[in-house]
């Protein structure tokens, strides 16, 4: 149950047509009598073709914040600017690709019409095509996640590696500036989470879209980001943020190397910072 | 393959046939003795043998108002159901009616629709498709409600239509709910074509039915009883096929 923003109107937003602002953003939950604060004053600014990691345990509220900017859920108060767009304005002309946590692929269509979904809704979007997004070949996408001859097969006849593939590259045929990922690699297992994680280094590193991306494992923030968002919980709110200096693109090796290393440990030092801190 | 193998493999063949050669034995047993309880079955096959066509011309007038029934009470069911889903507030509305008509015994509405409709096809029609309404309102209305709700919010992220929604999302999801409601639908429409044409009628096989039980004549009672089981299940099987043709995934 969305609760009335307390605080009064907040600062006119800094609406940005070259950036994702958030600005003062809460969120409440009502349960009962009692409210619980979801998120409370997250402010943050996302340069456009940067990929920001939003990082922390469960509870932290970084899939509501996720689901927020989707337009999925409503905040209860402060500002939500995608390039200058509301996110309920973004999904209307399809500014924004959704990469949820399970595949979320329909059974019934063979792997390329699930990759190339999006054509097929909402297609009042692509007559007025905004120049911003540029929708791809969805054979292509395929071809870059190592699915291209499995484009006939149905989704049922795949691992479940190649599952969450075919649901990343769902999401960059749409080619929407702005990609949202809600911890999209958290049902597999680590070697199959590792392989998807250079996969997905990979096709971004081609693409350069602005990522939001939700994860609790440190060394997939540290190899994917330009940026992570550390989160705590109770009440849900940034602890810290964390720029990944590391080069780009960014070689297998890297996972290995000393400044690899201490960026992982540095954001897991945070974290507990910001648990003890809470405690 | 090992002669194990071969063993259960052809087990789904010979276990059910066992146990029908058992329960035919158990059966002529009851008949030898008791001929007023069972009739045996070489008689009742002998008596399909001897006049199929008016057990055929009886089964005949059974299935097409079942057939009718069960097409027109499940198109209205998956009508409702599609309203309900999108209206929310007709749901109170319209449940307890269903419901209300689901517990009300079929036999008894009957004689009422005779009144009402006269000695024709309509009554009977009339309560295959009541019999028939009811399943296929349940599972439509589960079926376009067992959306993934990741796949959903997929849609809603890009402020996919009702339209978009409903014909890519909701009506594939539901098939598997939609062809169970089928199988239970057009079964009951057969039983509510049945039971109805015990009155009111000469024709069909619930009135084969009655007229064998007024004469005590056994065997063309089981015959008919037998005719409509064997008619019943082939069109269930039919709903089953067109559902794997259907459903290939």
């Amino acid at each position: 149950m969305d609760v009335a923003p307390q605080r009064g109107a907040s600062a006119p937003a800094t609406t940005r047509s070259d950036a994702i602002c958030l600005e003062r953003v809460h969120k409440n939950f009502r349960r009962g009598d009692s409210t619980l604060q979801a998120l409370t004053d997250i402010s943050l600014t996302v340069e456009q073709g940067q990929f920001v990691t939003l990082f922390g345990p469960s509870g932290c509220g970084k899939s509501t914040l996720l689901r927020i900017v989707a337009g999925l859920e409503q905040q209860s108060g402060g500002q939500v600017s995608l390039f200058g767009q509301t996110p309920a304005e973004a999904s209307r002309y399809k500014n924004v690709s959704w990469v949820p946590q399970s595949p979320a692929l329909l059974p019934w269509l063979t792997v390329r019409a699930n990759v190339a979904l999006s054509q097929f809704i909402n297609r009042r979007a692509d007559r007025q095509l905004p120049a911003e997004r540029v929708p791809q070949d969805a054979q292509e996408v395929l071809a870059e996640m190592g699915l291209a001859e499995f484009a006939d097969a149905r989704p049922a006849q795949l691992s479940g590696g190649m599952r969450q593939r075919a649901a990343l590259a769902r999401g960059f045929v749409l080619g929407a500036p702005l990609m949202l990922m809600d911890e999209p690699f958290s049902a597999l297992d680590e070697l199959t989470r590792d392989s998807l994680g250079w996969h997905l280094l990979d096709v971004w590193e081609r693409h350069r879209k602005t990522v939001l991306f939700v994860t609790h494992s440190a060394g997939e923030a540290v190899l994917l980001s330009d940026k992570v968002v550390v989160m705590t919980p109770r009440p849900g709110r940034i602890q810290a943020i964390i720029d990944i200096d590391l080069p780009r693109p960014r070689p297998p090796e890297i996972a290995e190397s000393a400044a690899f290393l201490k960026l992982v440990m540095e954001l897991k030092k945070r974290l507990r910072m910001g648990r003890e801190a809470g405690a | 393959m090992t002669a194990a193998a071969l063993w259960r493999g052809s087990g789904r063949l010979w276990a059910p046939a066992l146990t029908f050669l058992l329960l035919g034995v158990a059966w002529q047993l009851v008949a030898a003795h008791q001929k007023s309880i069972l009739p045996p079955l070489d008689e009742v096959a002998g008596d399909l043998w001897s006049r199929p066509q008016f057990y055929l011309a009886n089964l005949w007038v059974t299935v097409y108002a079942a057939l009718i029934g069960f097409l027109f009470g499940s198109a209205l069911a998956l009508l409702l159901a599609i309203t309900v889903i999108h209206f929310s507030f007709l749901r109170a509305a319209v449940v307890p009616v269903a419901l209300l008509l689901n517990v009300t015994p079929i036999v008894a509405i009957s004689p009422a629709l005779i009144v009402a409709f006269g000695f024709n096809a309509i009554p009977h029609v009339i309560v295959a498709a009541v019999a028939a309404f009811f399943p296929m309102l349940i599972n439509a209305m589960s079926g376009l409600q067992a959306v993934d709700p990741q796949a959903l919010e997929v849609f809603q992220s890009m402020a996919a239509s009702r339209r978009d929604i409903f014909i890519r999302l909701r009506l594939p999801s539901s098939l598997p709910y939609l062809f169970s409601g089928a199988k239970l639908a057009i079964t009951a429409a057969m039983v509510g074509a049945i039971v109805s044409e015990f009155m009111g009628t000469s024709h069909g096989i619930g009135a084969t039915i009655v007229m064998a039980t007024a004469y005590l004549n056994l065997k063309q009672m089981w015959a008919a009883i037998f005719v409509s089981a064997i008619s019943t299940l082939i069109m269930v099987g039919l709903v089953g096929l067109t559902e794997k043709a259907t459903i290939r995934w």
